[in-house]
């Protein structure tokens, strides 16, 4: 509470932040594994002097830079932008615990980027050898650079002994770091082979065409089938909470945990079925289905990484709200709006208990919900009398686990129960009855 | 109105305020060098491909800039990605805040870069499909760039200016604020942007270098070329400096013009650089590129105290607790100048790749 507050309406700062995130997830994943890819498969065509095979590569080469360079690498900005707007207290204590481990993957990004563009303009210019290596070059590059952001996006989730020794190791090394990273990689040569997919359906000599939809499709298989392993790896590495969360604790997150496992299932019989069995067949559309329900996987997995998260965005630190743990206490002393910097009310709206209430839900729920949009309070509030609005917010942690509790001191609960009744219930609409 | 300042993040810094600064100055030069050649090269490269209908020199001057300009554009990003880190470590109460208050255009950023960078693309994978449409692509992802460099200014100058801030909140939460009230925004930009023709100029004068011998007759007049759009740019920019200089507020315009004798140095030595590039860049295009490349480095520590002077009453840098992490800061330098090396022998690799290839076809 110690930024001011982007109101955005319907959407959610939040839901911002995830369409940009899913996106990126998708490409930046793609952009890892297709490095080794296009490095495996070059000396796969340059030992087996396949000139046709060597062709497809400079073509899917072409439509790798265009996606990779520019959606991943601007998208990627995107979410740094997005983070600062929606969560600036988050975003301030990620970039001030791990300040040399961002500058460490700017380093690794630098190369990665660097050796991609001297790997596309190379083909005709650099040796095989040399050409090969620059291809190595920037799948170490890339790989490195998901090792360190994989180290910071876990610590978020899994804060482990850093809460105690404030050490930047501890941070990093957290916990579910390494299954996630397991996961991600997995996620990386199965979308390598994914987006191969596309490329390769859209080739017009016949014979290579299945040649390559059926070697993508093992791309495809291979990743898909260690994804399970590092999955439960990595389940067992969160906090009970937010495992318990994701299995029944909360419907919608289990409701999305099992989507997960069924899209997952389904890339993986699509793939089976179609370009690895009947790689002849193949079309570009069925591959465009199968990219589809990877994205649609890729999204609600990472929808679920976050919500297992609540209450907190940095785990047993802050809570969604931008409250630090250790600070619980002084905000029940002096309460939201006293701790809120941005509370900007005169002191003769201070009387207006509608305006306190609106006031209070800004800096302490709007975070996580809109007023009549994306999660909007304004239905699940729908029904509710005051008495039982009191009672909800009085035990709103014990009540609603993936909650953080309420922190304001009675006269803002009784202003906030206010100003939530009166959304289903416009105060003129009960004047007149 | 109070004046509301966040509290600066309990983490501290990982290194003395010191260091941190000189990196976010030097990253900032470099970033602001491929910024220079990205504004520049994508405005000129749409006025060549306009011009170039009727005249050769400018139809091969387009081609040629738009090879190299999605390079530029991935290495700006890039390397604005470094002071960006290093600004929220140091000024994050500041540069979140006033980010917020705009959050609509500061996302707009993203969005605009994107579109800009695919259109280069475009105008350089498939003009032939665009056909007509070459020349209008070419100026939407021109004008992109230069929105987002008024973007942020609005940023930069709104981040300076702590007792706007509650006053514009108190007003919306919707982030749609700008900072059009400041009277050095305008001045500010343009000096960023003229900055941009100049260098571009030296940039064209160096692309002029690679085609010296398949192209000599084209190769010569660019270099005239980038010779004259260097130098007008420059003298343009002198009265556009002075605009800037004169739209502070007075006490910090008097510490410039011998209040502070560092700041005055620091500024007047960098001016004196700029005018000496312009008198050798006809005789030696590198000794122009490298006095630029000294005076764009003494302007952004000018820029730097200037921050200074504005914050100074609200946010203090050397205040902030610091927590240093000299280990992981040595990994960071090691990989830093293992990064380079290996981008060094990548781009040595290549550039003798195409010596070769030259070989081999004459």
């Amino acid at each position: 509470m110690e930024y001011p507050f982007w109101d955005v309406p319907l959407l959610g700062g939040g839901m911002l932040i995830g369409i940009i995130a899913i996106l990126h997830v998708f490409v930046s994943h793609f952009a890892i594994g297709a490095g080794l890819f296009l490095v495996l498969t070059e000396i796969k065509a340059r030992r087996e002097n396949d000139t046709a095979l060597l062709g497809y590569l400079k073509r899917h080469s072409t439509f790798f830079i265009l996606v990779v360079l520019v959606f991943g690498a601007v998208s990627g900005v995107g979410i740094w932008w997005a983070i600062g707007l929606v969560h600036p207290s988050a975003t301030s204590a990620l970039i001030h615990i791990f300040v040399w481990a961002w500058a460490i993957e700017w380093v690794f990004f630098l190369v990665e980027l660097l050796a991609a563009f001297i790997y596309y303009y190379g083909w005709n210019r650099l040796s095989a050898r040399t050409h090969i290596a620059v291809g190595w070059v920037y799948f170490a590059g890339a790989w490195l650079s998901l090792f360190m952001i994989n180290g910071i996006l876990t610590f978020m989730l899994t804060t482990g002994r850093w809460t105690e020794t404030r050490s930047l190791a501890d941070a990093f090394f957290n916990p579910s770091m390494l299954p996630s990273l397991l996961v991600r990689t997995a996620v990386t040569i199965a979308l390598a082979g994914l987006y191969a997919l596309i490329t390769a359906s859209a080739e017009a000599d016949e014979s290579l065409r299945e040649r390559v939809v059926k070697y993508a499709s093992k791309w495809v298989l291979a990743g898909i089938s260690v994804i399970p392993f590092g999955g439960i790896w990595y389940i067992s590495r969160i906090p009970d909470q937010a495992r318990e969360i994701s299995m029944g604790g909360a419907p919608v997150v289990t409701l999305f945990a099992a989507a997960s496992v069924v899209f997952s299932a389904f890339v993986l019989l699509a793939t089976l079925l179609g370009p690895f069995l009947f790689p002849r067949r193949f079309h570009v559309t069925f591959a465009f289905v199968i990219v589809a329900l990877g994205l649609v996987t890729t999204g609600v997995t990472e929808w679920v990484r976050e919500a297992v998260r609540k209450p907190y965005i940095l785990y047993d630190y802050m809570y969604s709200n931008a409250v630090r743990t250790e600070e619980v206490q002084l905000v029940y002393e002096q309460g939201v709006l006293g701790t809120a910097k941005w509370d900007l009310l005169h002191e003769v709206d201070r009387a207006d208990l509608l305006k306190v209430g609106e006031q209070v839900f800004r800096f302490h729920c709007q975070s996580c919900h809109t007023v009549n949009g994306f999660n909007g309070i304004k239905f699940a509030v729908k029904g509710w009398e005051k008495d039982f609005l009191d009672i909800q917010l009085q035990n709103l942690n014990q009540l609603k686990g993936y909650m953080p509790p309420f922190l304001g001191n009675e006269e803002e609960r009784k202003a906030l129960v206010e100003w939530l009744y009166s959304l289903n219930n416009p105060p003129q609409q009960t004047a007149r009855r | 109105m109070p004046v509301v300042i966040p509290p600066a993040d309990p983490a501290g810094l990982p290194a003395p305020a010191w260091l941190l600064q000189i990196l976010l100055v030097f990253t900032f030069i470099l970033h602001i060098v491929a910024m220079n050649l990205l504004a520049g090269g994508t405005t000129i490269m749409a006025i060549a491909h306009w011009k170039g209908k009727s005249n050769p020199f400018f139809a091969a001057l387009g081609a040629r800039l738009c090879k190299a300009l999605p390079v530029t554009m991935s290495l700006t990003i890039t390397l604005g990605i470094a002071p960006l880190l290093f600004v929220q470590v140091l000024y994050g109460q500041a540069f979140y805040t006033a980010s917020i208050l705009m959050a609509w255009p500061w996302l707009l950023v993203v969005a605009l870069v994107l579109l800009a960078y695919y259109g280069l693309y475009l105008v350089q994978f498939r003009p032939d499909w665009l056909g007509r449409w070459v020349t209008p692509i070419a100026w939407v992802s021109a004008i992109f760039i230069l929105v987002v460099g008024l973007l942020y200014t609005h940023n930069a100058t709104l981040n300076l200016a702590p007792e706007k801030w509650a006053q514009m909140y108190a007003q919306s939460a919707a982030g749609l604020h700008l900072n059009w009230s400041e009277p050095t925004l305008i001045p500010r930009y343009l000096h960023f942007m003229v900055a941009a023709f100049a260098v571009t100029g030296l940039g064209i004068m160096l692309l002029s270098l690679l085609y010296r011998s398949s192209d000599s007759s084209w190769a010569d007049e660019a270099k005239r070329f980038g010779a004259r759009l260097f130098i007008g740019a420059t003298i343009v920019q002198l009265a556009v400096g002075l605009w800037f200089l004169f739209s502070l507020p007075n006490s910090f315009m008097q510490s410039f013009i011998g209040g502070n004798t560092v700041h005055t140095i620091i500024l007047w030595a960098g001016v004196l650089l700029a005018v000496l590039a312009m008198l050798v860049v006809n005789r030696s295009a590198l000794g122009a590129v490298a006095l630029t490349i000294l005076a764009i480095a003494l302007m952004s520590v000018t820029r730097h105290s200037l921050r200074g002077m504005y914050l100074s009453p609200h946010l203090d840098v050397n205040a902030i607790p610091v927590n240093p992490q000299w280990v992981v800061f040595v990994i960071f330098v090691v990989l830093l100048v293992a990064g380079l090396g290996v981008v060094g022998w990548m781009v040595w690799q290549f550039v003798r790749g195409g010596q070769a290839e030259a070989q081999s076809t004459s």
